[in-house]
């Protein structure tokens, strides 16, 4: 068994190529038991591909990974009667029901829970005689957590659990994973929802391009990067991010999907010069707001995009 | 064994809860049975044509031959017993009577003796009737001559004639088809699993891959079993063709030819990407084979070029063993060849899976 002190995804130097392209190109990160990791990026990031690793899905091309103490290229057997996997955009067999799906699956480790608890841990009991194809979204998800649980796993693998679910959807599976949290489980997911990591992450690696850029806890990686706040209202031709990053207070200036952001050290000093400006310009910003620098800044700052395209 | 079973019992409920893939599996063969037997089975009470050899010429044997000659059922024609087998064989005649020297002689000395009835039990119909009605006539005379001890008896003989009925050409081909469906039809399940992503998120357990391949070989098995049962019951039931053959012979050839076109589905599935892909290139599989391999007319009837076609078909050669096994058909190449083409398949078909299946 790992220690308490050991982590349980320890990854060093890890590469992956297919073809040319370098899909993972020299990452390195750690899992401590307990904890909720978050891999942040942009589709083709290498998340997915890292995760896949993690899982003995794939072979890495170098680099050590052990999970769960174990070397993986080793070990993928018993390392997967330990792990509970949910993959991205899975659908299962569509004409078997959830009770089916959940005794099947459970069928294929050493231990297994009841089917029932597993049934109820994710609130499908209404839906326990439903064939998987007859499911909503959110429901599948559900199911596809269920199944991730059904050998009571010390580490769960969640890649984009709520990619394409509706927002109430995916606060209950938000909840779900809080749950999971509480009872000590460790988890590492990917997700491309700044708001999600926020939520449910104690850490979070930024990747990109197969790196990883940032590696941290939420405010961490906020406070690292913005000493200041963000001003921010919808771009008008007239006032150039040039311009605008020399008034009062401004570090620098990014104009994006129709925003202008200006961080600022000193707020009121740059509203009042930016009013100022826009007057003599005879142009009023729009939209006109101030907030605290989120994750969506960092990434933005880190790789000079925005994370949703 | 478990995990097995588990699997193979989710494949199954997969299968017959998919209607489109039970109806290929199942109702499509069933459908064929009763379409072609009732649209060739259906000369129902034409004469039966037999052959009279009169080998003793006497009195007692030109009697028999009068009372064969009174049933209206049938049309009498006389000759030597070679010329009478050849014509049998031809399919002029169904069944043969033979009057041995001696017969006559026999009788007046109230000694036992029989007379040869040769029928084709491939075409059990007929000669069910033939064989009743010699019955009949020979009572008749025992009873007439001897006082009703039995004088005069019938030894059955078979002979191998080449016009098995079309019905009874057509339930083992119609099996084969079936078998053939139920292989190449394989591919499109595991492409749709592929392509879902479920053989991936299984590999993501620690369950061996021989079982989730084991337990759609085992399902699709199952399913040919039950194939043959109900194509063969429904020929027996409602065409009366009936196996002649050893059942365990055509037992093992029913999951021989499964095996070989269930490696040809996973052949297949190794190359196709999706789902579409796969239910196009099934047909384009299955439509030749179905209409070029004597499944529903004979081998002969097609074109040079085409019987060479034909030749390179492994559903040529699953419906030529099924036939020679179950009711005596004629032969397209031995037995022997038929099981070692069968088995090529399987075996080359199966090397090219392994090395080129992919789970994702």
């Amino acid at each position: 068994m790992t220690q308490n002190g050991e982590p349980v995804i320890g990854v060093a130097g890890l590469c992956k190529c297919y073809g040319d392209v370098k899909a993972v190109d020299g990452v390195s990160f750690t899992v401590g038991r307990g904890e909720v990791f978050g891999m942040l990026g942009p589709n083709g990031a290498g998340k997915t591909t890292t995760i896949e690793i993690l899982e003995g899905l794939r072979e890495p091309d170098s680099g050590s990974v052990t999970v769960l103490g174990m070397d993986v290229t080793k070990h993928a057997a018993s390392i997967k009667q330990r792990i509970g996997v949910q993959l991205q955009s899975v659908s299962l067999y569509p004409r078997l029901t959830v009770t089916e799906l959940l005794d099947l699956f459970g069928s294929f480790y050493d231990h297994h829970l009841p089917t029932k608890q597993l049934i109820d841990a994710v609130d499908l009991g209404e839906r326990a005689k439903a064939r998987s194809m007859n499911l909503s979204g959110g429901q599948q998800q559900r199911l596809s957590i269920a199944l991730a649980l059904v050998n009571d796993p010390e580490l769960i693998f969640l890649d984009e659990p709520t990619t394409g679910l509706d927002p109430q959807a995916r606060r209950s599976l938000w909840d779900l994973v809080k749950g999971l949290q509480a009872q000590g489980k460790s988890i590492m997911m990917t997700t491309h929802y700044m708001e999600e990591a926020a939520e449910l992450c104690d850490r979070v690696a930024i990747m990109d391009h197969g790196h990883i850029l940032e590696m941290g806890t939420v405010p961490e990686l906020i406070g690292r990067r913005f000493k200041e706040r963000a001003v921010f209202f919808d771009t008008t031709p007239k006032l150039s991010a040039a311009e605008l990053g020399k008034l009062d207070g401004v570090t620098h200036a990014s104009q994006e999907d129709g925003q202008t952001v200006l961080y600022s050290r000193d707020v009121a000093g740059t509203i009042g010069t930016l009013l100022a400006m826009a007057d003599s310009l005879s142009v009023e910003p729009k939209n006109l707001g101030i907030r605290q620098a989120t994750l969506e800044d960092v990434f933005l700052d880190l790789t000079g995009r925005a994370l949703r395209d | 064994m478990n995990t097995l079973m588990r699997l193979t019992v989710a494949n199954i409920r997969s299968l017959v809860r998919d209607r489109a893939a039970l109806f290929w599996t199942f109702f499509f063969p069933v459908m064929f049975v009763f379409l072609f037997g009732w649209i060739f089975g259906g000369s129902g009470d034409s004469k039966v044509a037999i052959g009279f050899v009169d080998q003793d010429n006497t009195p007692i044997s030109i009697g028999l031959q009068q009372s064969f000659s009174q049933v209206k059922l049938l049309t009498v024609h006389t000759g030597s017993l070679d010329d009478e087998k050849a014509a049998m064989q031809h399919g002029d005649i169904s069944a043969i009577v033979v009057v041995p020297q001696g017969t006559g002689a026999a009788v007046a000395a109230k000694s036992v003796t029989s007379i040869q009835l040769y029928t084709d039990p491939s075409s059990s119909q007929v000669s069910q009737v033939v064989t009743q009605i010699a019955d009949q006539i020979a009572n008749g005379f025992n009873l007439q001559l001897a006082g009703g001890s039995a004088v005069v008896g019938i030894q059955p003989m078979t002979l191998q004639s080449t016009n098995i009925s079309n019905v009874a050409y057509l339930v083992p081909s119609i099996l084969a088809m079936a078998l053939m469906q139920l292989g190449v039809f394989a591919a499109i399940p595991l492409v749709q699993q592929r392509e879902k992503g479920i053989l991936k998120r299984i590999g993501a357990t620690p369950l061996a891959r021989w079982k989730l391949v084991g337990s759609n070989v085992l399902m699709r098995l199952m399913v040919a079993i039950v194939d043959a049962v109900v194509i063969l019951g429904i020929g027996l039931v409602f065409f009366n063709v009936q196996i002649v053959g050893s059942l365990l012979l055509a037992g093992g050839l029913v999951l021989l030819g499964a095996g070989a076109f269930l490696a040809i589905g996973f052949a297949l599935a190794s190359f196709l990407k999706t789902e579409e892909q796969a239910t196009g290139v099934v047909q384009v599989v299955q439509m030749p084979m179905m209409f070029l391999s004597g499944i529903f007319f004979s081998f002969d009837f097609l074109p040079g070029f085409l019987q060479t076609v034909a030749r390179f078909m492994p559903l040529t050669y699953l419906g030529d063993a099924l036939r020679q096994v179950m009711v005596n058909g004629t032969q397209v190449a031995p037995l022997g060849v038929d099981v070692a083409v069968l088995t090529g398949w399987l075996v080359v078909c199966l090397g090219i899976a392994a090395r080129s299946f992919r789970w994702e």
